[in-house]
């Protein structure tokens, strides 16, 4: 049928499908390239690219750092299985390791290094999943309108003295989720669906991030807000006089929620040493500096956390209950959405 | 009955159709193949839909009902209005307004919004001169609302019924439009009595695209939270992990969708506006003068600058903070490449598929192939993400599929499809395939089918008739579509985040993710591109349809002589 086309057009064909071939070519090739190691890199924003580099020229070790979403990426290794051009899978958050894991697209790694580096509280004991920063979920007070003593854990943001004074984030942000889920894990149902309503019968302002949380309590437009705490401490080493504080909960209880970043071995991995050697490498000191330079806290105990918020790495921690929080997520989604979270 | 219709249809069956038409039906169901999964996961997982989608439906049904009929009534009026005054009124201005009122079409929804939050938030130099002046308690509307979302996807999607009235409106008889006027009609009456119902088609044809486009949209939704369907499915699936129900949610939607089409269709009832079609001299448009002539220039150019002067002057002070601060410009060039290789792309080939099809039909007009053609636009109505998980569930088994077959035979195959742009390219296909095929379809309704059937009784095939009939006469609707893609997949965020191969990120990429943690400076460089590099091709689409290229180019000339004069 193409064949009379072809012969009275040829050219115009021949150079559509040329083009067409082409264009198709040369964009494969503009993403192309076949590294050593490839990392799917939730923390794709957190400028530790420096600790890959200096990984990648130390060993002579070409990396390809993939950004994106957790769940794009945890979407991507499923539907890749076994043929996975993955190595690692770094995320800004347990919940969506424990979720990789339960999918079984990680797998234990042992290593001697690894067990001195990594405190036991952050690693998983099968070795799935190591921690690369600690992150502490935060209530944040205004410092020119709400007194030190005044927020004292996350159930005195349902204070009515922030009625419409109340700034947080949506709740199909993954901090948002987990802190929800561990808060079922830990204190039930009833009590967590309780503490949510009190902080909605606030009329909470739902803003797009932690950022914007900040800069509204900053700007006027809310008393206090709840964040991770490194969004305040990257403000805080640009400008110091940034009129807003952390106001750590439960200091005398369970503590302040803390979430993990980490880092696991994808199970369809065809490069597993290079691989081990390179979360050897981040939460070796030099790297887990980096981290610190971006406000997170260091899993490596020696490490100690960025000049201006040192305090801060005295705090009560409260660490997240992987399991149980990762099991209890699509609850927390639910629960969220039925005491009308935006 | 069953009996008669076989009946009538055996004696068609022995003649064989033409191989034209059963390619240009395979490829409409091609091009949607891919989303048979949405209605399927109703079967294959019938409990799916679980406490979570049950909770969130309700909600984000009507919030994508309330955006839907606001965009499509907010489209309409300014989309609507803005045409009937640059084709019925001449003022000041009013030629350069003519192609300028596109230019919102290169201003992807997301980076208006992500503009106006910055401008907006409490701590922008604009709120703090505002509140400076009007003291401390001051506060702009709030974007972040539902008139918010439906304000700025008007303010980006109303071009789409801009341009189709527009054209309506050149290709509208002078003859009527004047026995209308010595009927006693006056010259505004003329316009809503006559005029306007006889655009009536192209003008519902605009509101149905936007319609689409807003009930699909991710981006601007995401960042303004305003919780439509679109955000039911993306927490369903990434939050509560359920893809099954994430898709039945996306079924749902894409029914909403051909539901509001298809009432369109139903209250336009049996009217048809043949008559206006009849080639003639375009009505002459009125001088306006004074008072009215400088407030139908100011009111359009007030627009543009809200729409495109505002957010870019915005964009490019942040970029130039940005490349203060030392961002990487190589990055940058490298990822504007990659989105330009891509898009030129998927626009040819989307091209290429939207022409076969449509050729298939004018070989053997039928009720089978119109079905087809359809349902192959279906994908404009899904969402990106949802477009991306429905091709990458199959490509990804053909891949394991070849992978398997060539490790047999000792060949290191990698991921074909899903490990390179091609799985991306086809995403693109079937998302913006309606796109392309309504250009191509448009075109291919103004050649006489006489012309076939005359050039098939000289002797020529199928084949010679396209290559020396139609593709001469068509390609100003082909060039429209390839625009018209090449300009949609630049913007195209979703579907683009999930599937992008290993090695790089596009530009559209690039401004999500630094939009999420509100750091526009950085987003801006890119941001900026992207509507530099979209403007290219809506001027191009604004030329091609008021210079001579399309037949009612000639109505456009005499239109345009005769303002000269």
């Amino acid at each position: 049928m193409l064949t009379a086309l072809l012969r009275r057009r040829r050219r115009l064909v021949a150079g559509l499908v040329l083009a067409v071939l082409a264009v198709l070519g040369i964009s494969v090739l503009a993403f192309g390239g076949s590294p050593d190691l490839v990392v799917y890199n939730g923390r794709s924003q957190y400028g530790d690219e420096q600790s890959f580099t200096e990984f990648g020229e130390r060993t002579g070790t070409s990396m390809e750092l993939r950004g994106g979403t957790a769940p794009e990426l945890f979407e991507r290794l499923r539907s890749e299985g076994a043929d996975t051009p993955a190595d690692l899978l770094v995320t800004t958050d347990l919940a969506n390791l424990w979720r990789a894991e339960q999918a079984g697209l990680l797998t234990p790694v042992h290593s001697a290094l690894l067990d001195r580096q990594v405190p036991a509280e952050y690693r998983d004991p099968r070795g799935v999943w190591y921690g690369l920063s600690l992150r502490i979920r935060t209530p944040m007070r205004s410092t020119e309108r709400v007194p030190a003593g005044a927020i004292t854990g996350y159930e005195d943001l349902g204070n009515a003295r922030f009625k419409g004074r109340l700034c947080l984030r949506t709740s199909n942000n993954e901090y948002n989720q987990s802190l929800v889920a561990d808060m079922l894990a830990k204190r039930g149902r009833a009590r967590t669906e309780r503490l949510l309503r009190s902080w909605m019968a606030n009329d909470p302002r739902i803003l797009g991030s932690d950022v914007d949380v900040l800069e509204a309590i900053a700007a006027g437009r809310c008393d206090a807000g709840l964040t991770n705490h490194y969004y305040l401490g990257r403000i805080l080493a640009d400008d110091p006089s940034f009129p807003v504080a952390p106001a750590w909960p439960d200091q005398d209880g369970a503590g302040a929620h803390t979430n993990l970043s980490g880092v696991g071995l994808v199970r369809g991995s065809q490069h597993r040493a290079a691989a081990v050697a390179l979360i050897e490498s981040l939460t070796a000191h030099p790297a887990q500096v980096h981290i610190t330079e971006n406000s997170e806290l260091a899993v490596a105990p020696d490490v100690p956390a960025a000049a201006h918020i040192r305090a801060w790495s005295r705090v009560k921690r409260d660490p997240i209950d992987v399991a149980n929080a990762g099991r209890l997520l699509p609850d927390a989604v639910a629960l969220m959405q039925r005491v009308g979270w935006r | 009955m069953a009996v008669a219709e076989a009946r009538a249809a055996a004696p068609r069956r022995r003649r064989r159709p033409p191989a034209w038409t059963v390619l240009g039906t395979l490829v409409a169901l091609l091009v949607a193949g891919p989303l048979a999964g949405l209605p399927l996961s109703f079967v294959t997982d019938p409990g799916a839909f679980g406490a979570i989608a049950d909770d969130l439906l309700p909600e984000a049904l009507r919030a994508s009902v309330v955006l839907a009929a606001g965009v499509g009534a907010g489209t309409l009026l300014l989309g609507g209005a803005l045409a009937a005054l640059v084709s019925f009124y001449d003022f000041p201005g009013r030629r350069w307004l003519d192609w300028a009122l596109v230019l919102p079409l290169a201003m992807p929804g997301y980076v208006l919004v992500f503009v106006l939050l910055g401008q907006y938030d409490a701590s922008s130099p604009l709120q703090r001169a505002l509140r400076s002046v009007f003291g401390k308690g001051f506060q702009l509307p709030e974007v972040r609302s539902t008139a918010g979302a439906i304000a700025v996807l008007t303010l980006v999607l109303y071009p789409y019924v801009y341009v189709l009235g527009r054209a309506a409106f050149l290709e509208q008889s002078r003859d009527t439009f004047e026995a209308a006027r010595t009927l006693g009609l006056g010259h505004g009456r003329a316009i809503r009595r006559v005029a306007l119902p006889m655009a009536r088609p192209a003008l519902a044809a605009g509101v149905a695209l936007a319609v689409m486009e807003a009930l699909a949209d991710f981006g601007a939704v995401n960042l303004l939270n305003y919780r439509a369907m679109t955000d039911a499915i993306y927490r369903v699936w990434y939050g509560a992990f359920d893809k099954p129900a994430a898709l039945q949610l996306a079924t749902l939607l894409v029914g909403l969708s051909l539901s509001l089409v298809a009432l369109e269709r139903l209250l336009r009832g049996r009217a048809r506006y043949h008559g206006a079609l009849v080639r003639g001299e375009a009505v002459v448009p009125r001088r306006l003068r004074g008072a009215r002539a400088g407030a139908a220039a100011a009111a359009p150019v007030a627009l543009l600058a809200v729409v495109v002067g505002a957010p870019v002057a915005q964009l490019v002070a942040w970029s130039v903070q940005a490349m203060g601060d030392g961002a990487a410009a190589s990055d940058l060039a490298r990822d504007g490449l990659r989105t330009v290789l891509l898009a030129g792309c998927a626009a040819g080939l989307a091209v290429l598929a939207a022409t076969v099809v449509a050729y298939g039909r004018r070989t053997r007009p039928s009720r089978h192939g119109a079905v087809a053609a359809r349902i192959g636009t279906l994908g404009y109505a899904v969402p990106g993400t949802v477009v991306a998980v429905a091709v990458y569930t199959p490509l990804a088994w053909l891949d394991r599929r070849l992978a398997d077959a060539a490790g047999g035979a000792g060949i290191e195959l990698g991921l074909l499809f899903t490990g390179t742009a091609v799985g991306l390219v086809v995403a693109y296909l079937v998302r913006f395939h309606a796109l392309a095929y309504l250009s191509v379809d448009a075109r291919m309704a103004r050649i006489d089918p006489s012309l076939r059937d005359a050039a098939r009784s000289l002797g020529a095939d199928d084949d010679r008739v396209l290559a020396d009939v139609h593709l001469p006469l068509l390609w100003p609707g082909m060039l429209t579509a390839a625009l018209l893609v090449f300009v949609e997949v630049m913007k195209e965020l979703p579907a683009t985040a999930l599937l992008r191969p290993l090695g790089g990120d596009t530009l559209a990429i690039a401004v999500w993710e630094a939009t999420k943690d509100s750091r526009f400076d950085t987003a801006a460089l890119p941001a900026l591109l992207i509507v530099a590099l979209g403007l290219v091709p809506v001027v191009m689409l604004v030329r091609l349809s008021r210079t001579g290229a399309l037949a009612a180019g000639e109505i456009g000339e005499q239109d345009d002589r005769r303002n000269r004069a």
